[in-house]
């Protein structure tokens, strides 16, 4: 076999695993997005998202408190981890720009995003809830700000490093103070970058249950009260698919297809928002 | 020639990263109400120069000054110079055009606003003034209100000039600020900066020869951080004293 018989065999070898381990990975995708979909679509009705839920057992019924629960967690928790995350991707594309002590939050930052986020609930339990002695809507904010801090840092960090020095010259050239620099010149420039990675990090923690389940816990009535047990889809869905009521099943199949469309909503706006600010 | 000083180098050394000497003991005086220009091949130091009168180097850690810059009598590289009043007392324009990402207007009002001027009908005054000075106004007057990215690179560099103009400076400094632009770019900004010479002192820093012989009246040649030689516009390129400048000029080197 000459040389470049073989190198071709290669090739043809290397696609084909490469080929192949691409479709496992969407025949799963799929498979899910598709089961979700169909059981999701027969589930959906008008009293899912009106109705709170019914009796254990009892036919009807919906999750309100679940949908209201969700959005004031997930509420929360934007309000909480978007500022702190912003601020301190300024404070190191800015302030620290350079320095050592940018460059070690940095990577902090980036193995805070890989941590497993149970590990996240486990220790927002240990310092809230076990303080508190109970559950509550707050406690689950906070968790999942914690997980979304590290994402809207970073993205804001490369946002604003990708401002070109200059602008910000030009302005200090005006005789503009450093924070006015920021504020009107650098985050005008980095502001779809900065709107994107927000969208993406909520979008990232809206999906999350493991931290829910060691803080908001759960609650089957409807609740407007952060300092309490506060109900959550994911944590629903969770409970409703161990349970034995047909009822249960369906109705948790239907929040996993809202909450899989939210977030696939969410991600799809985010990755538009990107490709419109590069082609500009 | 008897001309009032405005800004003046005197024994100016300049060290960037700690200890890099970039500037030498340079001496140079400029002019009011006249464009100086500084020449030199790539690295010698004459963009350097130019960001010391600004302090723009003051935005970067480990630059060190020694010697002075006297700006009306005082020495603006000591420790007590309020940086923003200086800025806007010496404005920039860069090599290439640093547009805000906002409107035309805004972009002008952007300086107007960090000066204190608030009111509505002072600002669209000053604006519509601060265009007509950059010869823009009539590209311009019926898109005030759409971004300055639409613009073409001449026209956002005139903007910058407005933008530059409008806070008033006393002195503009101009870093190769045609080297990104078309030739007919080129000779509008040319032509302008013959015109802002009635009102502002410039100190120009470029790399094309022709250029600092058209627009200047001073001419000032730097070589490895020294200025080699310092004089009239017309002296220089057709007389110089040190056989280095004559190199330089009719292009033997550089």
């Amino acid at each position: 076999m000459t040389n470049e018989q073989k190198r071709k065999i290669d090739g043809v070898l290397a696609l084909s695993l490469s080929g192949l381990a691409a479709a496992i990975g969407l025949f799963w995708l799929v498979y899910i997005l598709a089961d979700v979909i169909i059981h999701g679509i027969g589930a959906l009705r008008l009293s899912l998202f009106f109705n709170d839920p019914a009796p254990a057992g009892v036919e009807g019924g919906g999750l309100r408190n679940a949908f209201v629960g969700q959005m004031m967690i997930t509420g929360a928790a934007t309000l909480i981890g978007v500022p702190v995350g912003v601020l301190g991707g300024t404070f190191l594309a800015e302030y620290a720009r350079g320095r050592k002590i940018a460059r070690v939050i940095s990577i902090l930052s980036d193995i805070m995003v890989s941590v497993p986020s149970i590990v996240v609930g486990a220790f927002v339990y240990s310092i809230v809830v076990r303080q508190v002695h109970h559950f509550s809507g707050w406690a689950g904010a906070f968790a999942l700000s914690i997980i979304m801090v590290p994402v809207v840092l970073r993205t804001t960090e490369n946002m604003l490093s990708l401002v070109p020095w200059t602008l910000r010259e030009a302005a200090f050239a005006l005789g503009a103070p450093y924070y006015k620099v920021i504020i009107q010149v650098v985050y005008r420039a980095a502001a779809t970058g900065i709107f994107t990675g927000i969208l993406l990090s909520i979008a990232r923690v809206a999906g999350e249950t493991a931290p829910l389940l060691f803080t908001s816990f759960n609650n089957n009535f409807f609740s407007g009260n952060m300092n309490g047990p506060l109900a959550s889809l994911t944590v629903t869905i969770f409970q409703y698919a161990m349970g034995p009521y047909q009822s249960w099943h369906s109705q948790a199949w239907g929040a996993a297809f809202v909450i899989t469309l939210f977030i696939l909503a969410l991600t799809i706006a985010g990755r538009l928002i990107i490709r419109w600010r590069y082609k500009h | 020639m008897t001309a009032e000083i405005e800004i003046e180098a005197i024994n100016l050394d300049f060290y960037y990263n700690g200890n890099v000497h970039a500037l030498n003991g340079i001496s140079l005086p400029i002019n009011a109400r006249q464009v100086t220009a500084l020449i030199g091949p790539s690295g010698c130091g004459k963009t350097t120069l130019l960001r010391c009168f600004n302090r723009m180097h003051d935005l970067y850690p480990k630059h060190r000054y020694e010697g002075e810059i006297t700006f009306k009598g005082k020495n603006i590289l000591g420790g007590d110079i309020d940086l923003i009043n200086l800025r806007s007392r010496i404005g920039m324009v860069f090599q290439k055009p640093t547009p805000f990402p906002m409107s035309i207007a805004e972009n002008i009002a952007y300086g107007l606003r960090l000066k204190g001027i608030k009111k509505k009908n002072e600002l669209v005054e000053r604006i519509e003034r601060a265009l007509r000075h950059a010869a823009l106004w009539e590209e311009v007057r019926d898109k005030l209100n759409s971004s300055a990215y639409d613009l073409s690179g001449g026209q956002q560099q005139r903007l910058v000039i407005a933008r530059a103009l409008a806070v008033e400076p006393e002195i503009l400094l101009f870093d190769e600020p045609t080297s990104a632009l078309d030739p007919i770019s080129t000779a509008k900004i040319e032509e302008l900066m013959a015109v802002l010479k009635k009102d502002v002192t410039i100190i120009i820093v470029t790399h094309n020869m022709q250029q600092a012989a058209r627009v200047s009246d001073m001419t000032g040649f730097l070589y490895m951080g020294e200025l080699i030689e310092f004089g009239a516009t017309e002296k220089i390129f057709t007389n110089p004293d040190k056989k280095q400048t004559d190199d330089y000029i009719t292009g033997r080197f550089g």
